[in-house]
C-alpha cells in the first residue's frame, strides 16, 4: 500500500540524523568504555594491558552495592519530591493562558547561571551561620543552630531543586494538550475539582509524568556534584564514586566498569518498564 | 571560529598556552608578559593534577607550560610527556632558594623549574584555646562538629599516619588499616571533609578548626586575624609545584622564556603577594615586604620545615588499597 | 482551587529563585568572604575588564545555540519516526545516554576524538563542544516530544491523507504546528542543559574554547568570589530582559 511504504520512507529519513549522532557520538565511545573496563590501571591515570575481567568482579562487593542501593533510593526519593512539587506548577502553567510562556520562562531562568554558584547559594542559606539559622535564631525560635547542611536532607533538597525543571517541562508538554472541554465535561456532570484532577486530569498526563520521571530518577543516579557539595563528602553515591575513579583514585578501569554496570542495570529496568506497558515510551 | 575577532584578532604575534593552578598568578603577571615580549598567552587553569594529566596524556593537548607537583615529574617523564630543560635559556635559574636548586625530584632541573611550594596543616580559631598544635588534637570531643578535614584521600589518611608516628608515605598494609581505623573513629568529629569551601567557614566562624593548606589558611588569616595556623608536631606533608615544557609543545624557546620570565625576583614576589603562596624563588623573598617574609604560615622556620616530608609516589597496588579504604571511611 | 493553585506557584518560584536573590544581594558586597561589609560595585567593574570572561560568555552563547538547534531538529525527527514505529536499539542508547555519568562521556569522548585525530589532523575546539554537548541532549528533546506526541492520535494525519496530502506534507501542516510547544519546551530543556555543562565540555574543549562554566567552575573552586555572583546576577538580568522583550514581540 502506498501508504505504509510512503511511512516508512519518512520514518527511515526522520531516525537516520539521529542514528548518526548516537552511532558516532555515543556508541563509539561506548564501545570504548567497556574496551577500557577490560584494561588495566596506568600507574597516574590512563589505561594500559594487560586485558582483565577483575574490574567487574571487584563490582560484587558488598561495599559497592550498598553504594548503588544508597544511590537508587536517593534518586527515586527526589523523582517522587520533583513529581509532588512540579505537577502543580505545570498544571498552573498550563492553564494561565497568554502568560505561559512568561511562566515557563520563569521556570528556566534560574538555570541560566551556573548550578554550582546556586548551590554555593544554597550553602550559604543552610549553613550554621548562614541566612536562616541567623534569621531563625534573631526570631527567638531556635537557640543552638539547626544543622541544615552536610546531611541526606540536604542532599535531596539539593537534587530536588537541580532537576524540578527536569520534571516540570514534560508534564507541561503534556496538560498543554489537555483539552479544557473534557475538564468541563466532568464539571458538567457534577464532580468537583479535586476528584476531576485524580480521575480525569492525571491519568491523560500520564506520558508526561513517565517522561519527567525519567528524566530526574536517572540523572539523579549519575548526580555528583550536590551530594559533594551539600553532603560535605560525608557520603559516597555512585556518581562520586564513578568521578572519584577518574579523578583523584586514577583507576579509568574500574570507573569504566562501574559505569558500564551501571548503565547495564538501568537498562534492564528501562526495559522491564517498556515491557510491562503496552505502549512504550519512545 | 568567530571567537578569534572577538578576542581582538591577534594574528602575526606568536602564541603560548600556558596551563596553571588557579591562583598561581598576579593580575598583571600575564598582562606584563605579553606586552613585553609582544606575543599572546592563552593562560587557563585547573584544580587538579588529574585533570592537567587527563588531558597531557594524550600527547595533543595543545598546552605549552604546565605545572605539575612535584610527585608527578617521574610518571611523566616515564610517559615521555616532558621536554628536557634548556639552562641556557633560564638565566635565572639561580633566583631560586638553595634547596630548590636540586630538589630531590630532579637533582640537576633537568625537566623543571620549582616555582611554588607548601605544606599542610591545622587552621584554628583562637577562641578554640588552647590551641591544637598536633594531628592527634583532631581527635578531640570538644571539636566535634566543629571540625573539617580535607576531602583527599592521601592527606587524611596521612594525617592519620602522622598521627599514629608513622611516616606520611606509608605503602605498608597494616599501617594503613591502622590509619583507616583512626580515619573511621575520627568521622562522627568530623563536620564535612572539604577542599576549598572551608576557609569561608573558618572566617565566618561556622567552624572552629579545619585540616588546611597554609596558603588557603593565610588567606583566612588575612580575612580574620582571629585565626592562627599550626605545623603540627608530628610532622607534616610537603608539595611543590613546577613548571615544566610539555615534549609537544611547538614553541620551545618561548616556553623557555617564560618561565625564565616568572624566575624573576620582581614577578615573583607580586605572585606572592596576590596569591599568599610561598614562592620556591629566595631572591624574591628579599623583596616581600617585611610582614610577609617574616609570615611563619607562609615561611616556616627552619626548625620547623625539619619536621616536613616531601610526598612521594605511590605504587599501584598501594593506590587501590587507599581508594578502597577512603571508599570504606566516606560509606562509614 | 484557580487561587491555591497560583498561591502555590507561587511558592515554588519563590524556592527556585532565592539562590538568584541571594548572590544578587552579594554581588554589591565590598569583602570577597560571605560576610557583609558594605556595598560596592568592584565586582561589576572586575567583570567589564575581563576580556576572558567575555571570550568565554561568547563561546558558550555560540555553543548552546548551535547544539540546540541540532538537537532540537535530530530529537524531533528522531521522537516522530519512533511513534510512527519503534526501534529498540535507538530508544536503548538514547536512554543509556542519559544514565551514563558526564565523567564518563567525557573521558571516552576525548579519547574518541584524540584517537580519529591522528588521522583527521584537527584539533579539540568549539566544533567537538558542539558535537559532544548534541550527543546528550538528544535524548531529553526526544522523551519531552514523544511525551507530547503520545497524546496524539494519528487519525488527523490520516484524513490529511485520505484529502490527497502527502505524509510528508501530513508531518509538515497537521502534527507539526501541532507540536510546536511541546517543541519549545524541549528546546528550552537542551538549551538549559548545554549551557550550563561543566565537565563534558572541559573534557573535549580546546585550548581556546573555554567556556562561561569553565571559567565560573574555576573561580568558584578557588573561593566563590563575589565576581561570579556578579555575573550571575548581569545573566538574569540579561535573559529575564529578553525574555520579556521576546513577549512583547510576540504579541504585537
Amino acid at each position: 500500500m502506498k501508504t505504509a511504504s510512503g511511512w516508512e520512507r519518512l520514518r527511515a529519513w526522520f531516525l537516520l540524523p539521529a542514528w548518526i549522532w548516537m552511532a558516532v557520538l555515543f556508541a563509539a565511545p561506548f564501545a570504548i568504555v567497556i574496551v577500557y573496563s577490560l584494561l588495566t590501571r596506568g600507574a597516574y591515570g590512563g589505561v594500559g594491558l594487560p586485558w582483565t575481567i577483575e574490574n567487574y568482579q571487584r563490582l560484587a562487593d558488598p561495599l559497592y552495592l550498598g553504594i548503588v542501593l544508597r544511590s537508587f533510593v536517593m534518586a527515586a526519593a527526589t523523582t517522587a519530591i520533583c513529581l509532588m512539587l512540579g505537577f502543580p506548577l505545570a498544571l498552573f502553567i498550563s492553564r494561565a493562558g497568554s502568560r505561559k510562556n512568561i511562566y515557563l520562562q520563569l521556570v528556566i531562568l534560574p538555570f541560566w547561571t551556573s548550578f554550582l554558584v546556586r548551590l554555593y547559594a544554597w550553602l550559604f542559606l543552610l549553613r550554621d551561620t548562614g541566612l536562616i539559622n541567623t534569621a531563625l535564631q534573631h526570631l527567638g525560635l531556635i537557640h543552638d543552630p539547626l544543622p541544615l547542611l552536610y546531611n541526606d536532607g540536604a542532599v535531596l533538597l539539593g537534587l530536588v531543586y537541580g532537576y524540578l525543571p527536569f520534571m516540570v517541562l514534560p508534564v507541561y508538554a503534556t496538560l498543554e494538550r489537555l483539552d479544557p472541554a473534557l475538564v468541563e465535561a466532568a464539571a458538567d456532570l457534577g464532580a468537583k475539582p479535586w476528584p476531576t484532577l485524580l480521575h480525569v486530569v492525571l491519568p491523560l498526563s500520564a506520558p508526561g509524568i513517565r517522561a519527567g520521571s525519567i528524566l530526574v530518577f536517572i540523572p539523579a543516579l549519575g548526580a555528583y556534584l550536590t551530594p559533594d557539595l551539600l553532603g560535605g563528602g560525608r557520603t559516597v553515591l555512585i556518581g562520586n564514586l564513578v568521578q572519584n575513579q577518574f579523578t583523584t583514585a586514577r583507576d579509568w578501569p574500574f570507573g569504566a566498569a562501574l559505569s558500564v554496570g551501571l548503565m547495564a542495570l538501568v537498562g534492564v529496568l528501562v526495559l522491564l518498564m517498556l515491557r510491562s506497558e503496552r505502549e512504550g515510551l519512545v | 571560529m568567530g571567537v578569534a575577532g572577538l578576542a581582538g584578532c591577534a594574528r602575526g604575534r606568536p602564541r603560548l598556552n600556558v596551563y596553571n593552578w588557579s591562583n598561581y598568578l598576579a593580575p598583571d603577571t600575564v598582562a606584563n608578559f605579553e606586552r613585553e615580549f609582544g606575543v599572546r598567552v592563552r593562560y587557563a587553569t585547573y584544580e587538579s593534577n588529574e585533570e592537567m594529566l587527563a588531558k597531557v596524556l594524550g600527547g595533543n593537548s595543545g598546552w605549552d607550560v604546565v605545572f605539575p607537583t612535584h610527585n608527578r615529574i617521574q610518571p611523566m617523564r616515564q610517559y615521555g610527556l616532558l621536554a628536557p630543560l634548556d639552562h641556557a635559556r633560564l638565566p635565572n635559574l639561580p633566583n631560586l632558594e638553595a634547596r630548590f636548586q636540586s630538589p630531590p625530584w630532579d637533582p640537576r632541573l633537568e625537566y623543571c623549574v620549582p616555582y611554588m611550594w607548601g605544606a599542610t596543616g591545622i587552621a584554628y580559631n583562637r577562641s578554640a584555646a588552647p590551641a591544637p598544635a598536633a594531628w592527634a588534637d583532631l581527635w578531640s570531643a570538644r571539636f566535634k562538629g566543629r571540625l573539617t578535614m580535607l576531602d583527599d584521600p592521601e592527606e587524611v589518611l596521612g594525617a592519620c599516619l602522622l598521627k599514629l608516628q608513622l611516616s606520611y608515605n606509608s605503602t605498608d598494609d597494616a599501617s594503613l588499616r591502622r590509619a583507616e581505623h583512626e580515619a573511621i573513629a575520627q568521622k562522627p568529629l568530623v563536620r564535612a571533609y572539604l577542599n576549598a569551601e572551608y576557609r569561608d567557614q573558618l572566617v565566618a566562624g561556622d567552624i572552629l578548626v579545619a585540616h588546611s593548606w597554609a596558603t588557603t589558611a593565610q588567606q583566612a588569616i588575612d580575612a580574620a586575624p582571629q585565626l592562627g595556623f599550626a605545623y603540627p608536631a608530628e610532622g607534616f606533608p610537603l608539595y611543590g609545584d613546577n613548571a615544566v615544557v610539555l615534549r609537544e609543545s611547538g614553541r620551545a624557546e618561548l616556553a623557555h622564556e617564560f618561565i625564565n620570565y616568572l624566575l624573576r625576583a620582581p614577578v615573583a614576589a607580586a605572585i606572592v603577594q596576590t596569591s599568599r603562596t610561598a614562592t620556591a624563588n629566595g631572591a624574591a623573598q628579599a623583596l616581600l615586604p617585611e610582614a610577609l617574609r617574616r609570615n611563619t604560615t607562609l615561611f616556616p622556620t627552619a626548625e620547623t620545615l625539619a619536621r616536613g616530608q616531601w610526598i612521594g609516589t605511590m605504587p599501584s597496588a598501594t593506590q587501590r588499597l587507599r581508594d578502597r579504604m577512603w571508599t570504606e571511611i566516606k560509606s562509614a | 482551587m484557580k487561587r491555591w493553585l497560583g498561591l502555590y506557584a507561587a511558592a515554588v518560584y519563590l524556592f527556585l529563585h532565592v539562590p538568584l536573590v541571594i548572590l544578587a544581594v552579594f554581588s554589591f558586597n565590598s569583602s570577597r568572604f560571605t560576610v557583609w561589609q558594605g556595598f560596592s560595585l568592584t565586582w561589576y567593574r572586575a567583570i567589564f575588564h575581563d576580556q576572558q570572561l567575555a571570550e568565554s560568555a561568547w563561546n558558550s552563547v555560540i555553543i548552546a545555540v548551535a547544539a540546540t538547534i541540532l538537537s532540537t531538529i535530530a530529537g524531533t525527527l528522531c521522537a516522530y519516526g519512533l511513534w510512527k514505529r519503534g526501534a529498540t536499539l535507538l530508544s536503548g542508547s538514547l536512554y543509556l545516554s542519559l544514565v551514563t555519568p558526564e565523567i564518563v562521556m567525557g573521558i571516552s569522548l576525548l579519547a574518541l576524538f584524540q584517537w580519529s585525530f591522528r588521522w583527521l589532523h584537527w584539533r579539540l575546539g568549539l566544533h567537538t563542544v558542539i558535537l559532544a554537548h548534541v550527543a546528550f541532549s538528544i535524548a531529553y528533546v526526544v522523551i519531552v516530544i514523544a511525551a507530547r506526541l503520545r497524546t496524539f492520535s494519528p487519525a488527523l494525519e490520516e484524513a490529511a491523507l485520505d484529502l490527497g496530502a502527502t505524509e510528508w506534507q501530513a508531518f509538515r501542516y497537521v502534527t507539526l504546528p501541532a507540536l510546536l510547544p511541546g517543541i519549545v519546551a524541549a528546546a528550552l530543556l537542551a538549551l538549559t542543559v548545554s549551557f550550563d555543562d561543566y565537565v563534558i565540555t572541559s573534557m573535549v574543549a580546546g585550548v581556546d574554547s573555554e567556556t562561561l562554566p569553565m571559567v565560573i567552575y574555576a573561580m568558584a573552586r578557588r573561593g566563590a568570589s563575589p565576581v561570579i555572583n556578579a555575573i550571575s546576577a548581569l545573566i538574569v538580568v540579561v535573559f529575564g530582559a529578553l525574555v520579556l522583550l521576546s513577549e512583547r514581540v510576540r504579541e504585537a
